[in-house]
């Protein structure tokens, strides 16, 4: 009887183990393809016994790549930009999800019908004039009212800088924020309503409240919402790829063009082999995803912990 | 000085924790969403003073919905990727439940399944599905055989299966690595759902003597539907929204290389439309579902 009760056991350990390496192998697949291809010799392609480990490696792919997508000025460009964004958007994301929490006022089921909303919309319908904003920048129109009252053409073009994408962030408004914004609301509508309570009887204000003892309590949501929002801006391209204009660029947008660039690069000949050009073009997804990577593989752990907990229902 | 009472109070520090987002609510969001809105009734163009358009009330639609062949074809085909949210949303319910008990290698495991969210972005996605899963040059193709649907669709023809089965099955084994690369989110919103629900619900489950098939379909499942519908939603708008959508592209090609903005406008209020009304139909039919647990 134990005996059978332990044999079922270890079956279906067994089954269980089968499936997650299929799963991990086939999720890992793309992973291990681009390695695979990005360091070998475009020789052994046509080698039929050559499937996964090459007999010759090779490192031009590497270097050509490296070359054409202007590597580091763009990691420059993606840090500065992903970075930048994620910590604004933490910021004004945790004050309006807690106060869509906690506080009552009136129209806050509209204004979070919004939120929902500006998820909803997807990004290539408002590009346009979204770029157009940015590239004459004018909000409410006070710029223009500036320049008609004092006489002057002033014009302020955000395009190209930074700040594009760190003033839409700064107000909640970057990248799916609507996202961050309802997981800090689900968030702090899980926490206790005591620690607040006491801390309004012992005189301390909303915002110090919020500053104080709400944030230091919202670690696990806050980590979440800087990875994804670190990780989306990282990721985006259409945004980006406007914003920027044409002088800089992210590793997302590099990689985008690759084909194109790579083509100049390495001459004409060359650039319409598809098995060269692919080896190249291997190497740089592997380059476009290697700072990611590393990242992920030293804070995995605790990204992954606090997401799992972070108890938002 | 009259004393504000306390209710109101805190009414004007709720309002004043929103303001940041309502400021770049109206700013980034409403004003080019009604831009957007007034840019489809007009013809734009460019000159070096900026934009310049001209009213040409229903035009743009009529001229989306009639006589351009192509709009009503891809939207056709964006609503027929569709099928893969049920698929996304069972994929990731089974692998946040392989993910939810601790075992060894669960945490490697664990950074796999969350691998998606991290590297697959739409740019390197499309250029895998290019290249790694439409590979004719070389060795590669040798070790494809796991995704290439040839071999199976052999074998289910052997097995007497209608062709147009067949290829439906087809169709959705080329789009396991669509599928699996894009349930990263998912798996772990479950995963975080997954966790929420109470030990005790499971204990008195088993004191009851529930079997497991009985527990998944009366506890985990009803306890998971608002992640479920979160899931949905995120599911549609991010296959809608995706870099390799043909909708998405002709938006964009329609603006910045035929340079047609009122157009482009156009065709993407059109879609929302559409989009929005998919999201209507899943809210509506899963709200009757829907388990609120009281607190």
């Amino acid at each position: 009887m134990i005996n059978e009760v332990k044999t079922k056991r270890a079956f279906y350990m067994g089954l269980k183990y089968i499936v997650l390496v299929l799963l991990a192998y086939q999720l890992l697949y793309p992973v291990l393809y681009m390695i695979s291809a990005s360091i070998k010799d475009p020789l052994d392609s046509y080698d039929p016994s050559v499937i996964w480990i090459p007999k010759n490696f090779s490192a031009t792919g590497f270097i050509d790549a490296f070359k054409s997508m202007k590597y580091l000025d763009a990691l420059k460009g993606s840090m500065e930009i992903s970075l930048g964004c994620a910590v604004l958007d933490v910021m004004s994301c945790a004050l309006a999800g807690y106060g869509f929490a906690r506080f009552k006022f009136p129209l806050k089921n509209l204004l979070f019908a919004c939120v929902i909303l500006t998820l909803m919309v997807p990004m290539q319908t408002i590009i346009l004039p979204y770029y157009m904003n940015m590239r004459y920048f004018d909000p409410l129109g006070l710029i223009s009212a500036f320049n008609s009252v004092f006489d002057k053409t002033i014009s302020i073009n955000l395009v190209g800088k930074n700040i594009a994408f760190y003033l839409p962030s700064l107000f909640g408004a970057g990248i799916r924020s609507g996202l961050y914004i309802y997981i800090f609301r689900q968030f702090f509508e899980g926490m206790d309503k005591a620690l607040e309570e006491s801390a309004h009887i012992d005189g301390c204000g909303p915002l110090r409240t919020f500053l104080k003892i709400m944030l230091p309590n919202a670690r696990n949501a806050i980590v979440t919402v800087f990875l994804f929002s670190f990780v989306w801006h990282f990721n985006d391209y259409y945004l980006t790829k406007q914003l920027l204009g044409t002088n800089r660029r992210t590793l997302i947008v590099a990689l985008s063009s690759l084909r194109i660039d790579l083509a100049a690069l390495i001459g004409g000949q060359t650039a319409f082999d598809p098995i060269r050009i692919q080896t190249r073009i291997q190497a740089g997804c592997l380059l476009a995803i290697v700072p990611m990577f590393l990242l992920y593989m030293f804070a995995q752990r605790k990204l992954a912990d606090s997401i799992e907990h972070i108890g938002i229902k | 000085m009259k004393k504000i009472p306390y209710y109101r109070k805190k009414m004007i520090y709720g309002f004043l924790f929103i303001t940041p987002w309502l400021i770049g609510f109206i700013l980034f969001f409403l004003t080019p969403f009604l831009q957007s809105c007034s840019y489809a009734f007009q013809t734009l163009t460019s000159t070096p003073e900026g934009m310049v358009g001209e009213w040409v009330g229903l035009e743009n639609f009529r001229y989306a919905l009639f006589r351009d062949t192509d709009f009503l074809v891809e939207c056709a085909n964006s609503l027929k990727d569709l099928i893969t949210v049920p698929l996304i949303l069972v994929y990731s319910i089974c692998f946040a439940l392989l993910l939810k008990k601790e075992y060894p290698g669960r945490t490697l495991m664990r950074a796999i399944a969350f691998l998606p969210v991290i590297i697959g972005s739409g740019v390197l996605m499309d250029i895998l599905k290019q290249d790694v899963f439409a590979t004719t040059a070389g060795g590669a193709g040798e070790s494809m055989a796991i995704f290439s649907s040839t071999g199976l669709s052999g074998l289910f023809t052997a097995m007497g299966l209608p062709e147009n089965i067949v290829n439906l099955i087809n169709e959705l084994i080329s789009k396991i690595f669509d599928l699996t690369w894009r349930s990263g989110v998912q798996i772990l919103l479950f995963l975080a759902g997954l966790h929420n629900i109470p030990d005790y619900v499971y204990e008195a489950a088993e004191i009851e003597g529930a079997n497991a098939l009985q527990v998944f379909f009366k506890i985990t499942l009803p306890m998971l539907t608002p992640m479920i519908l979160l899931n949905i939603v995120y599911s549609v708008i991010d296959i809608f929204s995706d870099f390799g959508n043909t909708i998405i592209q002709m938006i964009y090609n329609t603006a910045f290389a035929s340079v047609r903005f009122g157009y482009s406008s156009a065709l993407s209020i059109l879609y929302f439309i559409m989009v929005g009304v998919v999201l209507i139909l899943v809210y509506l039919m899963m709200s009757k579902v829907i388990v609120r647990p009281e607190n």
